[in-house]
Order: structure tokens, then sequence, then C-alpha cells
């Protein structure tokens, strides 16, 4: 390889990892929290919490909640970032408590 | 004695890739060119001089509270990992409310309890972001549910609708097929 072509190689390498890091950026600026909810059988509902960025959440609280507002779960995500319960009997959702304003709320109705 | 050579003459000794090369490296000096106008406007948006956000809605009553209130980018939501579609908005916070708020979130729909007041704006109270998560099932009718806690301990709120906070929005929900 003569050094021109190395050297042009070398700049279009860095050009390309520039316009790279420069696309990752936007992708790395947020990271909302994720829950899924969904239904193992008639008794029983996993929820899976994490985070837009691909990341897990073990630790993180997630309540079941009656309309009424009585936490009837207080549960934490476990090593796998799940949740198992027993469907709770009533209208209830589920808050995947990821701190002050990093929540996501389902509804019972909407767990399929 | 020295020979001045044509530039055919010089041209002829160079291999054809590298003339190529030459050529393609010219136009990826120039292409960015065209991205000038977007960069600037990017930039100004980002340092303020073009105001809170490219569509600004003015004054919004949020209890004894107020906020300036806008549409960081008009544009359709964007895709935001596995946390499905969001869409950016700013708010100010009032002069006289900048030291009594404590925090400020955003949600479709009203919220149930401060706890799921929805997602909380980052950033001084001058110009304040948030991303916000667009539901799946969000109709046309929706509400924007601005709420303001303060350091006392107090809770406001102010709803906006969808269709004004954002109609862009409400174009790419109707073309996504959502109830309008």
């Amino acid at each position: 390889m003569t050094p021109t072509l190395r050297r042009t190689s070398a700049t279009l390498a860095r050009a390309l990892a520039g316009g790279l890091l420069c696309a990752l950026a936007g992708a790395a600026a947020a990271h909302n929290p994720v829950c899924t909810c969904e239904s193992v059988d008639a008794q029983r509902i996993r929820c899976t919490g994490g985070f837009s960025d691909g990341s897990k959440a073990p630790g993180v609280t997630l309540d079941v909640i009656a309309y009424d507002e009585t936490i009837l779960i207080n549960g934490k995500l476990g090593a796998d970032s799940t949740l198992v319960f027993n469907r709770p009997k009533g209208e209830f959702y589920i808050l995947f408590d990821a701190g002050p304003g990093h929540v996501v709320e389902i509804d019972h109705a909407e767990i399929e | 004695m020295s020979t001045a050579r044509s530039p055919s003459t010089r041209r002829a000794g160079v291999p054809a890739w590298k003339r190529w090369l030459f050529r393609v490296s010219a136009v990826f000096v120039v292409l960015p060119l065209f991205y000038l106008p977007a960069y600037f406007h990017s930039q100004e948006l980002n340092r303020g001089t073009k105001g809170l956000g490219e569509r600004e809605l003015g004054e919004i009553a949020v209890g004894p509270w107020s906020v300036r209130f806008a549409e960081w980018r008009v544009e359709q939501p964007f895709r935001n990992g596995e946390a499905g579609y969001a869409k950016s908005f700013t708010l100010a916070l009032c002069d006289t409310c900048a030291k009594q708020v404590k925090a400020a979130y955003l949600r479709v729909g009203k919220p149930r309890n401060l706890r799921a007041a929805g997602s909380i704006f980052f950033g001084s109270p001058y110009r304040q972001s948030v991303a916000l998560p667009i539901p799946e099932r969000v109709t046309a009718d929706a509400e924007l549910w601005i709420t303001l806690e303060g350091w006392d301990g107090s809770v406001h709120q102010a709803a906006l609708p969808l269709a004004e906070a954002s109609p862009i929005t409400i174009e790419w929900l109707s073309k996504r097929g959502n109830p309008t």
C-alpha cells in the first residue's frame, strides 16, 4: 500500500468513525423506562422492565396498584429484570417506577 | 536543462483510480455545505436564540404558576429504542415561579397521582426539555397534562389538547391508523 493510499484510508476511517459516533450520540441521549406485561396463564402475570437503551432494571420497583390507590403488590424486579405475580381481583394498574418522572404505567385492560 | 511538463503529461502519469479518488474527495468536501442551513438552524435552536422551540405555544397557566410551552421540533415523533415513539417538548417556568417549582412533568392523559405524573422535564428553569413517550393507542383527541410540583409540596396541573401542542403528531397518528 502506497503512503498516499494509506493516508487516504486513515482519513476515510476517521471520517466514518466520527460519523458513527455522531449517529450513536442521538441514541445515547435518552433512555426512557420500558415495561411490558403479559399473562403467563389465567392466574399469573409476568412483567419485564428495562430501559430504551436495552439495559435491564434488576431491583427496580414494580407496584401493582388498585384503582383506589391501594398498593396490592409492592414488588421489585428480579435479577432477570422480570417479576411474576398473581393477577389481583378487580381493576388495577401496574407502575414500573425507576424514579420520579421515570415511570411506566400499564392498565390491567392492556395485559394480554 | 530542465523541461516543464504540460498538465496533460502530468495527468498521464497518474493512475485513473487516483484521479477518481480526487474527484470523490472533492464531492465529500462540497457535500456537507448543503447541510449547513440545517446545521446553523440546529445550533441556533440549541443555543436558544430561536426561542424555546420551533413552535412556541405561549403562556399556559398551571395553578398559581405559568409556563411557556413549545414543541421542540415540528417533526413527527421519533423512535426511542424499545420505549416506542417519543416527542420532545420544552417549557420555561415563569420568572416568579422559577424558584418555587421543584419539578415539572408531562404525560399523555390525566395522571392518576403525582407518582404517575409522567416524564420529568430536565434542564434549567428557563428551558427544560422532555422526551414524551407517545402511547401506541393514543387517539387524536388526547390531552397533554403538565404537572408542576412545588418545593412547598403543592401540585398544580393544566391540560392542553395534543392537537394544539403538536398538529404534526396528529397527522402522524392519522397516517398510522390511530382513531381520530
